[in-house]
C-alpha cells in the first residue's frame, strides 16, 4: 500500500488559475518526501487536495488508499498537518491548546496531558508549558503546532514550510525530529518547502515543482543521473593548460566539469606537467539546487 | 453528542468566557434590561403618586387581567408581563449573536478555523458543535438573567406592597419556545454573515439587524398597536421554530471546506 498516491492530480480554482497540473507521485511508507518550489508553484494546493480540503478538478489522490476527497475524516486521522494558516489558540497555554487538539482525535485527558509532555519536552517548550500562546514567540508556535500534528500518532504528517521563521538552530532540531520521526517511527513525511538546501538534508526523495508542474521527482542519485550527470572539480592553481575546458571563477581559481573522481588525477597531472602549482583540489556533486536550476532553465530562483 | 463535540463547546464557551471583552458585551445588555430597567421603574412607581385621575385612566385601558387589586401592584404586573418579555427578547439574540461571530468568525480570523478542519470531524460536527455552543450559553444567559431579574424584581415588590407577583404564562412560552427559536435563528443569520465577514466585528455589526422586528414588537406593545399575549407569543415561537429549522438546514447546507478556507 502507497503511503500517498497522486494520479494526474490537477487543480483550477474558479477564477481559472490551475494551481497543481496532471501531477502523479507515488510514495512509500517512512519516505521523508520534499516536495520544492518557489511560493506559487502548487504546493500548499497539493496538501490541501491530500487532505480533502480542496476537491480535485481532474485525476485522484489517495492517502494510504482513502480518498481524502471521499473520506476526510478518515484522513484526517491518519495524518498530521502543519501548515502557517493553521494556528492554535492564543487564549489557551501550551499544554491546553495540546490537551484541546488531543481530546478531538480522540484521546482521553490524561492521555493528551502524558503524550503532550512528552512532545513539549522533545520540542523543548516543556519550561514554556503554561504559559498563553500569546506570549510564544514565531519559532515556539510552530514547535507547538508540530507537536500538535504529532498528538495522535499519525502515520504521514505533511508539512507546509515548518522552518520559515525559525532561527538556524530551531530549524536544525525540527529538522532532527524529521529524521527521527521517519527513521525510528517509520511516519511518512510530506514536506513542502523552497528552502532546497535544507531539503537536501532530511529528505530521502525529492519532486521538484513549478506553477503546478512536476518537474522531476526521484531519490537526488537519480535525479542527478536524469538532469545533470558528473561532478563540478575546483581547483586553485597558478596556471591552467590551454585547451583545458574550465571557467574561471576567482583569480586563480578554475571550474572544470567532469564525468567522476577518476578524472582528477589526469587533470592534475597535465597541469603540473604544464608547470603549474596546485594549491588545492576539490569536487562537488550537483546540489538539489543546481538540478532545480538546470530544470527550470534558471527562471525563478527558490532560496 | 460525541467526546469530540462536547471538546469544542467547552473550548468555544471558556473562549469567550476568558475574553473580557466579550464577557462584558454578554453581561451589560442583561443587567441593564432585567435588572437596572425594573428597578428605575419600580423606584419611580414609588416615589410618583399613582392614584392621580390620569392614572386611573390609563390603567382602565389595560387589559382586565392585570385590573383590579392596588393600582402599583396594578403597574408591576403590567411591567412584569407585558413590558419586560419583549425587552427579555433582546438578550439571547445578543447572547447568540456575540458568541455565534467569536465562535466562526474568530476562529476564521484567528486562523484556527484551518486547523480545526484537519482533525477527525466532519464538518456537520463541527458545525454543530459551534451551534449548540452558542446555543447552550445564550440559553444560560437568558436562564440565568430571568432568575436574576425575577430575584430583583419580587425583592423590590415585596419591599414596596408587601406582596409578591407571579410571572404569566407568557415566561414559559419565552424561555421554552420563543427564546430557543429566536437564538437558533440569530445563530444561523450571525453564521451566514460570518462566510462574507472578515472580522467578528463586521459580523457582530450584520447581526444587529437582528434586533430590528424585536424592536418593532416593543414599539408595536408602547404604541399600543400589537399587545403581546400568550397567543400571539405562541404564534411567534411556531414561526420562529419553524423558521430556525429552515435556516439551519440551509446553513450546514454552506458549510463546506472551500468556502472556509476562502479568505
Amino acid at each position: 500500500m502507497n503511503a500517498v498516491t497522486l494520479n494526474h492530480l490537477s487543480k483550477t480554482y474558479p477564477g481559472g488559475k490551475t494551481a497543481v497540473d496532471s501531477v502523479s507521485i507515488c510514495l512509500a511508507p517512512g519516505e521523508v518526501f520534499g516536495f520544492l518550489g518557489p511560493n506559487g508553484a502548487g504546493k500548499t494546493t497539493t496538501v490541501k487536495l491530500l487532505n480533502g480540503m480542496l476537491t480535485p478538478t481532474q485525476g485522484s489522490c489517495l492517502v494510504f488508499d482513502i480518498d481524502p476527497a471521499q473520506n476526510p475524516q478518515q484522513t484526517h486521522a491518519l495524518s498530521g498537518v502543519v501548515t502557517e494558516h493553521a494556528q492554535m489558540y492564543d487564549t489557551l497555554t501550551g499544554i491546553q491548546n495540546l490537551i484541546f487538539y488531543g481530546s478531538i482525535y480522540g484521546l482521553t485527558e490524561s492521555e493528551s496531558q502524558q503524550r503532550g509532555t512528552l512532545l513539549l519536552k522533545e520540542l523543548e517548550l516543556f519550561d514554556a508549558k503554561d504559559q498563553k500562546l500569546a506570549a510564544y514567540s514565531t519559532g515556539m508556535r510552530q514547535r507547538l503546532s508540530l507537536a500538535r500534528a504529532l498528538i495522535h500518532e499519525p502515520r504521514i504528517l505533511f508539512l507546509d514550510e515548518p522552518t520559515s521563521g525559525l532561527d538556524p538552530e530551531s530549524a536544525q532540531n525540527v529538522h532532527a525530529m524529521i529524521r527521527r520521526l521517519a527513521s525510528e517511527k517509520g511516519i511518512t513525511v510530506f514536506l513542502c518547502t523552497h528552502q532546497l538546501r535544507y531539503a537536501q538534508e532530511i529528505c530521502t526523495r525529492y519532486g521538484l515543482m513549478e506553477e503546478g508542474r512536476l518537474l522531476a521527482d526521484g531519490t537526488l542519485a537519480s535525479l542527478r543521473a536524469k538532469v545533470c550527470s558528473g561532478m563540478t572539480m575546483t581547483i586553485k592553481t597558478s596556471s591552467i593548460p590551454a585547451g583545458l575546458p574550465c571557467r574561471q571563477t576567482d583569480t586563480c581559481t578554475f571550474e572544470l566539469a567532469i564525468a567522476s573522481e577518476e578524472d582528477i588525477p589526469r587533470i592534475v597531472r597535465r597541469i603540473v606537467d604544464a608547470g603549474g602549482d596546485v594549491y588545492h583540489v576539490s569536487a562537488k556533486q550537483p546540489s538539489l539546487e543546481d538540478i532545480y536550476f538546470r530544470l527550470t532553465g534558471e527562471k525563478e530562483k527558490p532560496e | 453528542m460525541n467526546h469530540q463535540m462536547t471538546a469544542i463547546i467547552k473550548k468555544d464557551i471558556r473562549g469567550i468566557t476568558s475574553n473580557k471583552r466579550m464577557l462584558t458585551t454578554l453581561l451589560v445588555v442583561p443587567i441593564v434590561l432585567t435588572i437596572f430597567l425594573p428597578t428605575v421603574y419600580i423606584v419611580i412607581l414609588r416615589f410618583v403618586p399613582t392614584e392621580g385621575e390620569d392614572m386611573l385612566k390609563l390603567l382602565k385601558m389595560l387589559p382586565l387581567s392585570i385590573q383590579g387589586g392596588e393600582s402599583t401592584q396594578n403597574l408591576i404586573r403590567l411591567m412584569l408581563n407585558y413590558i419586560l418579555p419583549v425587552f427579555f427578547l433582546l438578550i439571547p439574540i445578543m447572547a447568540s449573536s456575540v458568541m455565534a461571530a467569536a465562535s466562526f468568525v474568530g476562529e476564521k480570523e484567528k486562523r484556527t478555523l484551518e486547523t480545526l478542519l484537519y482533525c477527525p470531524l466532519s464538518l456537520k460536527q463541527i458545525f454543530r458543535s459551534k451551534v449548540m455552543a452558542s446555543f447552550l450559553l445564550s440559553m444560560f444567559v437568558s436562564a440565568v438573567s430571568f432568575a436574576a431579574m425575577l430575584l430583583v424584581l419580587e425583592t423590590e415588590t415585596y419591599l414596596i406592597t408587601g406582596t409578591f407577583l407571579l410571572p404569566d404564562i407568557k415566561w414559559l412560552l419565552i424561555l421554552l419556545l420563543v427564546a430557543p427559536s429566536i437564538s437558533m435563528i440569530s445563530i444561523t443569520l450571525t453564521v451566514r454573515v460570518s462566510a462574507k465577514a472578515q472580522s467578528v466585528e463586521d459580523a457582530q455589526q450584520g447581526a444587529v439587524f437582528l434586533l430590528m422586528p424585536v424592536l418593532l414588537l416593543i414599539i408595536g406593545q408602547f404604541t399600543g398597536v400589537l399587545l403581546v399575549s400568550a397567543w400571539i407569543l405562541l404564534a411567534l415561537g411556531a414561526v420562529c421554530a419553524l423558521l430556525a429549522a429552515l435556516l439551519l438546514k440551509r446553513a450546514i447546507g454552506r458549510f463546506q471546506y472551500e468556502a472556509l478556507l476562502k479568505s
